[in-house]
């Protein structure tokens, strides 16, 4: 009983206890607010590259693709473990926006939309066809149901109301802001005082936007339609499935699109028309939807020679952000069947008689179970097995080069090397954590000193060698545990809170700005804490507090009580 | 009486650098139940050794502590330890409380070696009812929650006592437990011994300089080159 007894009192009435506490607290804190914001990233970073791609990619070596990919479709359909395929061009091109006098090499990737998106989530990224009807459902959601379109139309218009209204006042607190003369931190504070003020004006601004958008969803809906639940809802705003073509009110709005062939196209959001604020949100100049864009690709024959250059005219009628940013910044998706013309990789009709059949470059596909990776590993055998008996039947496509990877393989060095950095940086934390021990130990060898005399009395009145070192042992993980306690809850509470710190607290109060959402691709630090990884980490941190104290233990075990008692 | 301690033929030497010193050479010593014996002898004769090892505390080179009929001086460490907490209390000159308990957590430290550990978790204060009595009857009533550095010598030295007997120990062995204290003080804790061991009839080995306090026990030894004399 004494040594749980003495360990208390050790603990509560020692003031040195006090340091190897902190260390513990803080490598705990510092290693759960490290590991769970970079295994969130990595984690986005997969989720993002799975989703941009099927799960399966059938690939040619050759830029000029692969011919009878109908053929082989209809092939893969048959087997069990394959829940969708699309087929996809892929060549490279200029884009020419002759309204912004500007230019830029993008990647064209011809796809059907429809079935692009049951292999990918190409339709979630979409805004005007995805997000932004979602973001109405989820805006407008809040109501009680059923309720009728409407009832969604008047609290729409409310909510505007309010919206314009709170815009309004920031607008007028702006328009008063004077230019801050002079030097010193008065004048910083004042002059950050105003950036804030700002902000808060263009977040009004953007709330708006939002609200009013949200408004025009609703108000296409005929108003005595009645809505039965949130789901419903969602179904009526979001379209089933996503298309190129433009939509009623570019023909009517903008004459340009009216004049124009009905060919939409859809480009990365960050390919430079779109500004982000600092919150990451992305602002949609009105006049970038439906404008026009030149595309032109360079067709490569089979002979993997280029062939003349192919220009064609589009409508801007959509943004995709993938959050994977060489994506979202350079491509162009365009429909399927004009780019493989542009590519000449339509069918042919030879001179000498005959066909040449239509090709494509990649065949992406969904296959069941797709959150399962070693289910994803078995149907890419499956499916490579049946590409190797298709291929047999279709002698032109040996020459093809056709390669099978799951989506892992086909990022694997993007997602190799996020995963070493936040490894390396783990490896790096945890070798700082050592310090930990070495302060442990050090501080339970001062006291183990300090305490010489305690262990010839605790002997004297008849407590064991084993007793006393158990009471340094005791003690070195209670010290240990608290540290670990008060880390858990300040690492995981940091975490689950850093956008807030961030954003209110770091920028608001201090104008720093550590996550920069314009240049990152996620707009939230990720704030997520796995329960697995604080077990861990609590674990290493309490075994490092029993390692830092047993030595000092056995010391003090191992004394002699006679000295002990002597000692001065 | 029955004899309660027998040292038999104690030797022990310590060693100073490459010097072996011998400190015990052959000392013996019986003491009855009950009996109050005054160990005396010049600075650095042993005194304290000899008490630490019929405490048990330290081991002989040779020779026989025999304790009831029994040999603890070949008894194993954890018998020992048993025997020690059960059977002996120890009073030093310097007092030796632990500095971050209570008087009453201090004086009650022996019954907690005692008590199972998960007594500790639900606050039992094993042999507390005691604890208080005594250390009540010492004037220390008001004193249970101070902290030693609060407490005055004499104070301090009480509740050492009070820590020794504790667990009603058979054997008191005291090491000049006045050698700190002014003689009024002193006077004070010697008449507390006294008292006690009329009450508790423990015996009691006390070592001691003053010749005033060696009077007061039944008898008297010496201890002179190793070896112990009547005085």
């Amino acid at each position: 009983m004494y040594k749980l007894f003495l360990c208390f009192r050790y603990l509560t009435r020692k003031g040195i206890v006090i340091f190897p506490v902190l260390a513990v607290w803080l490598c705990v804190s510092m290693l759960i607010v490290v590991y769970s914001i970079m295994t969130g990233f990595v984690d986005r970073v997969r989720d993002a590259g799975k989703e941009l791609m099927g799960d399966v990619v059938i690939q040619s070596t050759l830029a000029s693709g692969f011919p009878h990919y109908h053929g082989l479709q209809k092939s893969l359909a048959h087997l069990p473990c394959v829940a969708a395929t699309a087929p996809l061009i892929s060549t490279y091109g200029i884009m020419n926006l002759p309204e912004y006098q500007t230019s830029a090499e993008v990647q064209v990737l011809g796809i059907k939309p429809a079935e692009q998106s049951r292999v990918s989530s190409f339709g979630k990224s979409l805004f005007w066809q995805y997000r932004a009807p979602l973001d109405a459902a989820n805006d407008l959601g809040g109501v009680r149901f059923p309720t009728t379109a409407a009832k969604l139309i008047a609290w729409g218009r409310t909510r505007l109301d309010a919206a314009l209204k709170t815009y309004q006042q920031h607008q007028q607190a702006v328009s008063k802001l004077k230019p801050i003369k002079g030097h010193g931190w008065i004048a910083d504070i004042q002059r950050h005082w105003q950036v804030i003020k700002r902000e808060d004006y263009r977040q009004a601004q953007y709330h708006m936007d939002r609200v009013y958008r949200d408004l025009r969803f609703v108000e296409k809906l005929p108003p005595g339609m009645s809505i039965q639940s949130d789901a419903q809802l969602r179904a009526v705003l979001i379209p089933r499935a996503p298309t190129f073509k433009p939509p009623a009110v570019a023909l009517t709005h903008y004459p340009s699109a009216a004049a124009a062939p009905k060919n939409g196209c859809v480009v990365g959001i960050d390919i430079g028309l779109y500004s982000r604020d600092r919150f990451g949100h992305y602002h949609r100049p009105p006049g970038v939807r439906f404008s026009p864009v030149i595309l032109t690709v360079v067709p490569i024959t089979l002979k993997s020679t280029l062939a003349s250059p192919q220009s064609r005219r589009f409508e801007i009628i959509d943004d995709s952000r993938t959050k994977v940013f060489t994506v979202d910044r350079h491509t162009v998706y365009a429909p399927f069947h004009v780019v493989q013309k542009m590519a000449f990789m339509q069918q042919q009709d030879l001179l000498s008689g005959g066909v040449r059949p239509a090709r494509c470059s990649e065949i992406e596909i969904r296959v069941h179970h797709d959150q399962n990776q070693a289910a994803v590993n078995r149907a890419r055998d499956q499916i490579a097995a049946a590409v190797r008996r298709f291929t047999l039947n279709h002698p032109a496509m040996e020459i093809s080069g056709l390669s099978v990877m799951t989506w892992l393989q086909e990022q694997s060095q993007f997602i190799a090397a996020v995963d070493k950095e936040r490894d390396l940086i783990t490896f790096l934390l945890g070798m700082m954590s050592m310090v930990v021990i070495i302060v442990i130990f050090l501080i339970f060898f001062m006291i183990v000193r300090d305490k010489t005399r305690d262990i010839g009395i605790i002997k004297a009145i008849g407590g064991s060698e084993m007793g006393v070192g158990s009471i340094f042992v005791l003690y070195g993980l209670l010290i240990s545990g608290a540290g670990t306690l008060l880390g858990v809850v300040t690492g995981t509470l940091f975490v689950i809170h850093d956008n807030w710190i961030h954003d209110d607290i770091l920028w608001r109060i201090f104008g720093i700005t550590i996550w920069n959402r314009r240049v990152y691709i996620f707009s939230r630090i990720p704030d997520q804490v796995s329960p697995h990884t604080v077990l861990v980490i609590a674990g290493l941190a309490i075994l490092a507090g029993l390692l830092g104290a047993i030595v000092p233990a056995m010391i003090a075990a191992s004394r002699d009580p006679v000295h002990a008692l002597r000692y001065e | 009486m029955a004899n309660l301690l027998e040292l038999v033929d104690i030797q022990k030497s310590f060693r100073m650098g490459n010097a072996v010193v011998q400190i015990l050479a052959g000392a013996s010593l019986t003491i009855a139940e009950g009996e109050f014996v005054a160990l005396v002898g010049a600075s650095g004769s042993g005194k304290s050794t000899l008490l630490h090892i019929a405490g048990t505390l330290d081991r002989p080179d040779s020779g026989a502590v025999i304790f009831k009929g029994q040999d603890m001086a070949r008894a194993g460490r954890f018998e020992r330890h048993r025997f020690r907490n059960a059977n002996i209390g120890f009073v030093f000159q310097l007092y030796h409380l632990l500095p971050e308990l209570n008087v009453l957590e201090n004086t009650l430290l022996p019954a907690m070696v005692a008590a199972p550990w998960y007594k500790a978790l639900i606050r039992a204060r094993p042999g507390k009812a005691l604890a208080v009595q005594m250390l009540e009857e010492m004037g220390l009533g008001g004193r249970l929650k101070h902290r030693p550095n609060e407490l005055s010598g004499g104070e301090r030295q009480r509740a050492a006592i009070a820590r020794a007997l504790v667990n009603t120990p058979s054997l008191l062995l005291a090491d000049e437990p006045t050698g700190n204290l002014d003689p009024r003080t002193g006077q004070s804790i010697i008449d507390v011994l006294v008292r006690r061991r009329q009450q508790g009839a423990y015996t009691m080995l006390l070592v001691t300089h003053d010749t005033a306090i060696a009077k007061l026990a039944d008898r008297v030894v010496r201890l002179e080159d190793g070896k112990i004399t009547a005085a």
